[in-house]
């Protein structure tokens, strides 16, 4: 079994060793369904943490009415408190400035703002028991029955919105990657179709002397083995290069972009790693439609 | 005796029953063939270019399937193989091709070793075989030279070589002395008549008249698809005489 292992093997290198450039159109259809999937795979990686993040820091934040002054505000904490929430004041001047930390060198724009536009707000951090929806909706029921709040914030709109975002990218990503598979595993198949070809009086000499399909097919399906691997190292060099060069430039216009969580998949190797599997399978099934293709005639 | 052992004879090895071969067109390469050969027999089949020679050798190791008749090799019906069960078939039956059919880029110790290969037979064991079947043909110092290095007397050694080193029941040749000098004709038919004293039953497809008068074989005669005539073994003075 080894040392027929060790034949296959040979077989598929001095294939490989043959026609090089024909195999260089196979590998490259190979890294670049992968690369284009790799790409939404991670970006669709990076909304779900997103999602994750927010869901695990749910706040309600309670605007208050423009009038309501600090000690008004202080009691209304209180009375929040008591329902097992604790409560912290923002006023409209803290929360200015964190606004003006927030949009970093944008910040400036807000000196000129001829009055605080921003009003009071409560913010209340939830324990892990209070947020279930039904909690959620109740407590912001009875946060927006108090005097002086205005409007409640319980964060579902941001929420769905990012779930919303994540099932499309997670749909466009399949929905990319399957075309992109498939026409590599066309591509693949065509051009071992060639070497195939090339090699015909090597096979037809093989199956006169007693080969079986599977001796015949082995080397071939080894050398899309060895496509795959090629070309998910590829992608995986591209993805990465695209996490160092890109997401940088990216992270002003969408803050997900240089999130850690995408980049660390690639790092952590788990995507590395998928890319394999998935470059094998593809450089598999392409060397196995070329070889029945040609078998069967 | 030097030949086969008597108690394997009269076992059929080789049967064929009412074959033809109708290529598209109404062309009949072979019609209504029928014969035996049994275990341990050197036969000849001759006829000349286009009787149906290596049509009939073709339908044997099942390059070809028969349009009409059955074929029983070593008691299996080769009409009604499988492709999955033609391998094991092949693996019975070793053949000299006219044309070599000898792989470019391998060594003739590669090509040799490939029917072990396929069968399965890996390491010192092929090693072993590859080396004693070289040493029969006379061709251990020609074991890492490629094909196209090769006269073409010793392209048909290697041929041999290939077709004898899996031990097969059946030796089937096409033509093995087509292109060959007397001395080299001679050297390959004492091959194949080696391989025959070893017990291996030999069907050679030859349209060489000198051929069929120097071995003391059984002839079967082809023509025109038919077979016409089926000889059986004589001496040479006697063959010449009926000649």
């Amino acid at each position: 079994m080894v040392a027929s292992g060790v034949y296959f093997f040979r077989s598929a290198l001095e294939g490989l060793r043959r026609a090089p450039l024909l195999h260089l159109v196979s590998i490259t259809a190979i890294a670049f369904a992968l690369l284009l999937g790799g790409m939404a795979r991670l970006a669709s990686g990076a909304v779900d943490s997103l999602l994750l993040a927010s869901r695990s820091q749910v706040e309600l934040t309670l605007y208050l009415e423009p009038n309501v002054r600090e000690d008004e505000a202080a009691r209304i904490a209180q009375q929040l408190a008591s329902l097992g929430t604790p409560a912290r004041v923002v006023s409209p001047e803290a929360a200015l400035r964190r606004l003006r930390l927030e949009l970093g060198d944008l910040g400036k724009l807000l000196d000129d703002l001829p009055q605080n536009p921003l009003p009071p707000t409560i913010e209340l951090e939830l324990p892990g028991s209070m947020r279930g929806s039904a909690q959620l909706g109740e407590l912001s029921k009875r946060a927006k029955a108090l005097p002086g709040v205005a409007e409640v914030d319980d964060g579902g709109q941001a929420v769905a919105q990012l779930v919303r975002i994540g099932r499309a990218l997670r749909f466009a990503a399949a929905a990319v990657f399957t075309v992109a598979s498939l026409a590599a595993i066309l591509i693949v198949a065509a051009t071992l179709q060639l070497t195939i070809y090339a090699r015909r009086q090597e096979i037809e000499i093989q199956k006169l002397v007693g080969a079986t399909n599977y001796f015949v097919r082995a080397p071939f399906v080894i050398e899309g083995l060895i496509h795959g691997v090629i070309g998910a190292s590829v992608a995986s060099l591209g993805l990465a290069s695209i996490a160092r060069i890109l997401a940088p430039r990216l992270a002003s216009l969408a803050s997900f972009v240089a999130d850690p969580a995408a980049t660390q998949a690639l790092r952590s190797g788990r995507v590395i790693a998928e890319l394999v599997a998935a470059g094998c399978l593809l450089g598999v099934l392409g060397s196995l439609a070329a070889v029945h293709r040609f078998l069967r005639t | 005796m030097s030949g086969p052992n008597l108690l394997q004879m009269g076992v059929r090895m080789i049967q064929l029953f009412h074959v033809s071969r109708v290529f598209p067109g109404d062309y009949a390469a072979l019609s209504d063939v029928s014969f035996a050969v049994s275990r341990g027999e050197f036969v000849f089949l001759t006829g000349p270019s286009g009787a149906g020679k290596t049509t009939l050798l073709r339908l044997m190791i099942c390059a070809d399937r028969p349009t009409q008749g059955q074929i029983l090799v070593d008691g299996c019906n080769v009409s009604h193989l499988t492709r999955s069960s033609i391998p094991a078939l092949r693996r019975k039956i070793g053949v000299v091709f006219q044309d070599f059919k000898l792989l470019p880029r391998a060594t003739v110790s590669e090509n040799v070793a490939l029917a072990l290969q396929v069968a399965g037979i890996h390491g010192y064991e092929r090693e072993r075989r590859v080396r004693r079947v070289l040493g029969q043909v006379g061709l251990e110092h020609r074991a890492a030279a490629l094909p196209p290095q090769l006269s073409g007397g010793e392209q048909q050694r290697a041929v041999v070589a290939r077709a004898l080193v899996p031990d097969p029941l059946v030796l089937l040749a096409d033509e093995p002395t087509g292109n060959l000098d007397p001395a080299m004709t001679i050297q390959i038919m004492d091959l194949l008549c080696a391989a025959n004293a070893r017990g291996v039953t030999v069907l050679v497809a030859t349209h060489d008249p000198l051929l069929l008068s120097r071995y003391r074989k059984r002839v079967l005669h082809l023509d025109r698809g038919h077979l016409v005539k089926d000889t059986e073994a004589v001496s040479a003075p006697l063959r010449a005489a009926q000649a």
